[in-house]
């Protein structure tokens, strides 16, 4: 059976414990950051970003965000596994 | 004939994110006469650990292995312990934020369980158990004796 995507006017309309479902079941992790306090992951489910900011990591959520644009990515861009990058040049190197 | 009490089963959990590593910490602490969970912060550490442990003395029961850690990730590390004799059939569970149908194709070629780090609250109870669920029966056998005899 294929799943149909879900658009991002359809996720802003679900109710909150059918976003965070969706997200559960369906998205790809991007990166997590701080914000003061609280914690950021962000998730890309289909073409659009959603941020979930937290009061308790990953226990209690203060509110999410989403958007479609890819400036969200900005904040997490120097975390997005540059290392394993480095790692494998350097693998490739030493062959 | 002495029979001692039988010792703790080892759940071993690697996750380079120290909040993680403190949810679940957390979480199994309802299982902690039963289960001792050891963390490590790459699968380098986790299989440094098991090279020196004495099978007849100390088996791990479970791995539980965050797919995105450095050094050496959560999949390659369910590789290479499936290499190891000792360890190629111990239950492991791949433990990822995303859900990638391929990282769950990933485990299941590899005879582990995949599960996907809770969201908020009410999934992360649920999500312990799901990761117990892979546990051998015998484990899990013990694990309702001790939770029943808690009550």
């Amino acid at each position: 059976m294929t799943r149909k995507a879900l658009s991002l006017k359809e996720f802003i309309d679900l109710p909150q414990l059918l976003q965070f479902e969706a997200l559960h079941k369906n998205a790809a992790y991007v990166g997590k950051r701080k914000n003061g306090h609280q914690l950021v992951l962000l998730f890309q489910l289909h073409g659009y970003y959603v941020e979930v900011y937290y009061e308790r990591y990953r226990k209690t959520i203060d509110h999410i965000v989403t958007t479609d644009s890819t400036e969200i990515l900005q904040p997490y861009l120097e975390q997005i596994n540059i290392g394993e990058f480095d790692d494998k040049k350097k693998r490739k190197n030493d062959m | 004939m002495t029979q001692s009490l039988p010792p703790k089963s080892l759940v071993l959990y690697a996750d380079d994110d120290p909040d993680d590593i403190e949810l679940v910490s957390e979480a199994f602490q309802a299982y902690s006469s039963d289960l001792e969970l050891m963390t490590f912060s790459d699968g380098i550490e986790l299989l440094k650990f098991i090279e020196s442990i004495d099978p007849f003395n100390a088996s791990p029961c479970l791995f539980i292995l965050d797919i995105n850690m450095p050094r050496l990730n959560g999949k390659e590390t369910l590789r290479r312990l499936r290499r190891l004799d000792s360890f190629a059939d111990v239950p492991a569970v791949l433990f990822s934020t995303s859900s990638l149908p391929a990282d769950a194709d990933f485990a299941k070629n590899f005879n582990a369980g995949f599960v996907t780090k809770p969201l908020h609250t009410n999934q992360v109870h649920h999500i312990i158990d799901e990761i117990i669920q892979h546990c051998s029966d015998n484990v899990k056998k013990n694990i309702g004796k001790g939770k029943d005899s808690a009550k």
